[in-house]
């Protein structure tokens, strides 16, 4: 072996060593969490949580489309939705919208199974996903009971709603509270009991998507119609149904056409 | 009554683990089920699987190396591996994927020391009539035990019997995490029961069971010096196979029968699932590749050896179908949006076809190496010496 050659791996071999012990390499957390970072950790003195006015929504879509321009939301992916339903038959037929995000839950599903420690919760209650950490397993998509996870197409890692959390660290709202034109979304700290979402809490009754998945939601619905979370009572989107028909490329995961 | 909801708009949800999960359950499943069919000679010290546990120990050790080929080809980060080993600990308790680690790792490095204890007489046999650095070579596979003789051989027998009696809960861990990673997912409802686990492993010791069947006949009749196949192991091999499937089918029978006929709410959901899935479920799945094959075992068909052999195929894709219908079927179910989904995927590209077709050749591939590293024919035929069968 020549000097040159043998430098190479002596070097190659004490960088390794190096980054084996230096106190990054090897965490219970993850590196940005271990560093305290303000992005990772939070505020504590705060508890966020969102309350949805379901009788103030009019379906506009604008939620989703300030989401979707605020956090470079790759197209045809979202971080937050409004579904929209017709309930009953003509004549007894009236308009359904029911916004969805991620519920922030207060005993995430997705946090625990994450193998990388990618994903947690900050100590104001968002839970968020550090993208430079995660491998992009999936294991917290398909833990989540409310599907609000989905794989980037842009980064290759997984995305959600963060509250907008760069936002609400400098004291603004997130996008979609911001932008609600009905004022449906209500967006504070629930450790204040002077916000307006902590006196709605007090004097409204509301209710959690999926109560009985134990994950505890952050996002509140006052006016939430019970029959919309019987998914089998429901016709697959419309989207879906003309996606064949109108040609439109397959996708490797299609909702079934269905024949309801 | 119900209230007819139309959709005007929704999302089609995300999904994530494509065509590369299911292929990952099987090899891990099959390879734990080739450790334990070896085991019964090793430890339990049952004389009439003596020929091929040697073999079956191989050929977990090879499905267990290609097994996380898969896992790596699902990651859309696949050059984050070491964020895997580095982060994340505080979840160990409570991430499945995280015992995986440990798993993964100890369970083939444990089978391949039990393998060289295996075959150390035939190493020591190999280093004395070779020289240079081949002898070197041999003598690293000894582990530097260079003695044949009755002390040596009851040590050998003694290591192995360690190792073995270690490796069977190992097996049962290495394949058992699998199931508890879907059966963790409450917000499943297909995956969400606590026999996951249990019922993964009964399925794979069919798989593993099923595999066997076709790989040892294959080998014992080309790559062997009898060149014939030993009807009688075939024979046997088809019974126990017979009486996995009975212990898979009681577990299944106990799922289904909780989940839908005795379920709360996910069970319609479940009886739509299965409804949309009748004619596979029950014809393909159920009756083609259990029940007839359990027939098979039970009655005198098993020594018809063209039967069994193709008998070993069927169950194997069957349980090849089971996971398959239960990842990639789990994720078809709707939890936030209306209407069940499909997946088709793609031919070429990460997670694909393709993807799993290579990693069938990767396990070709290490079957042809580890055959040829190990004296496995050599081991095979000494057990039929003995037994007196070569003249059979």
């Amino acid at each position: 072996m020549d000097k040159s050659k043998r430098e190479f791996i002596k070097g190659g071999f004490a960088t390794l060593v190096a980054a084996g012990t230096s106190a990054n390499a090897f965490t219970l957390q993850n590196p940005g969490r271990d560093a305290k970072d303000s992005r990772y950790i939070g505020n504590k003195l705060k508890q966020y949580s969102m309350i949805i006015d379901l009788r103030q929504c009019v379906g506009c879509q604008a939620c989703t489309s300030a989401c979707m321009v605020e956090n470079s939301v790759p197209n045809g992916q979202n971080r937050t939705f409004v579904t929209e339903m017709e309930i009953g038959e003509f004549p007894n037929v009236r308009k359904s919208f029911l916004p969805q995000l991620c519920n922030h839950c207060d005993d995430p599903a997705c946090v625990p199974v994450c193998p990388t420690g990618a994903t947690f919760k900050r100590e104001d209650g968002i839970v968020v996903v550090d993208s430079e950490v995660c491998w992009g397993c999936g294991y917290c998509e398909n833990a989540c009971p409310y599907d609000k996870r989905f794989m980037n197409k842009e980064t290759k890692v997984i995305d959600k709603c963060t509250f907008c959390a760069h936002r609400v660290d400098e004291g603004l709202l997130p996008a979609c509270v911001e932008t609600c034109v009905g004022g449906a979304r209500i967006f504070g700290d629930l450790k204040d009991k002077n916000s307006e979402i902590s006196k709605l809490l007090a004097n409204f009754p509301t209710t959690v998507l999926k109560n009985e998945q134990g994950t505890k939601p952050q996002v509140f619905y006052i006016g939430l119609d019970g029959r919309v979370e019987n998914l089998l009572n429901a016709t697959v989107s419309l989207d879906d149904m003309m996606r064949e028909v109108i040609g439109l490329k397959p996708k490797e995961w299609a909702t079934q056409r269905g024949d309801k | 009554m119900d209230t007819l909801i139309t959709t005007l708009s929704a999302v089609t949800p995300d999904r994530v683990w494509g065509i590369d999960v299911p292929n990952y359950f099987w090899f891990t499943g099959s390879s734990a089920a080739a450790f334990i069919i070896s085991s019964f000679a090793h430890v339990f010290g049952m004389e009439k699987y003596k020929p091929i546990a040697g073999f079956s120990l191989l050929m977990a050790l090879v499905l267990l190396i290609a097994a996380p080929m898969n896992l790596i080809d699902d990651l859309t980060q696949p050059g984050r591996v070491m964020n895997f080993f580095l982060n994340g600990w505080e979840n160990f308790p409570t991430s499945p994927m995280k015992w995986g680690v440990l798993l993964l790792i100890a369970y083939p490095i444990l089978i391949f020391f039990e393998a060289l204890v295996l075959y150390r007489p035939f190493f020591v046999k190999r280093m004395h009539n070779s020289s240079g650095i081949k002898k070197r070579f041999y003598l690293i596979l000894t582990l530097g035990r260079k003695q044949i003789n009755e002390e040596e051989s009851k040590k050998d027998h003694h290591l192995g019997f360690i190792l073995g009696a270690v490796g069977i809960p190992l097996a049962l861990c290495v394949h058992g995490y699998t199931g508890y990673i879907l059966g963790a997912v409450h917000a499943n409802s297909l995956w969400s029961t606590p026999l996951m686990p249990i019922l993964f492993l009964a399925s794979a010791m069919v798989s593993g069971t099923g595999l066997l069947l076709v790989l040892i006949p294959i080998f014992q009749k080309f790559f062997t010096e009898q060149k014939r196949v030993d009807g009688s192991i075939i024979a046997e091999l088809a019974k126990l196979l017979a009486w996995f499937i009975v212990i898979d089918l009681v577990i299944r029978a106990l799922w289904l029968s909780f989940a839908i006929a005795f379920g709360n709410d996910p069970k319609n959901y479940l009886v739509e699932f299965f409804t949309i899935h009748f004619e596979m479920t029950l014809y393909v799945e159920y009756i083609l590749c259990l029940l007839i094959p359990m027939i098979i075992g039970f009655t005198k068909l098993r020594n018809n050896f063209p039967l069994v052999f193709i008998t070993g195929i069927v169950v194997a894709i069957g349980v090849w179908l089971f996971r398959w219908n239960t990842v990639i079927g789990g994720q078809t179910i709707p939890r936030s949006t209306p209407g069940f989904l499909e997946y088709t995927p793609h031919l070429l590209g990460q997670g694909s076809i393709t993807a799993v077709l290579a990693n069938w050749m990767l396990f070709i591939a290490l079957v042809c190496l580890v055959t040829a590293f190990f004296p496995w024919d050599e081991e095979m035929s000494e057990h039929y010496k003995n037994k007196g069968l070569e003249n059979e």
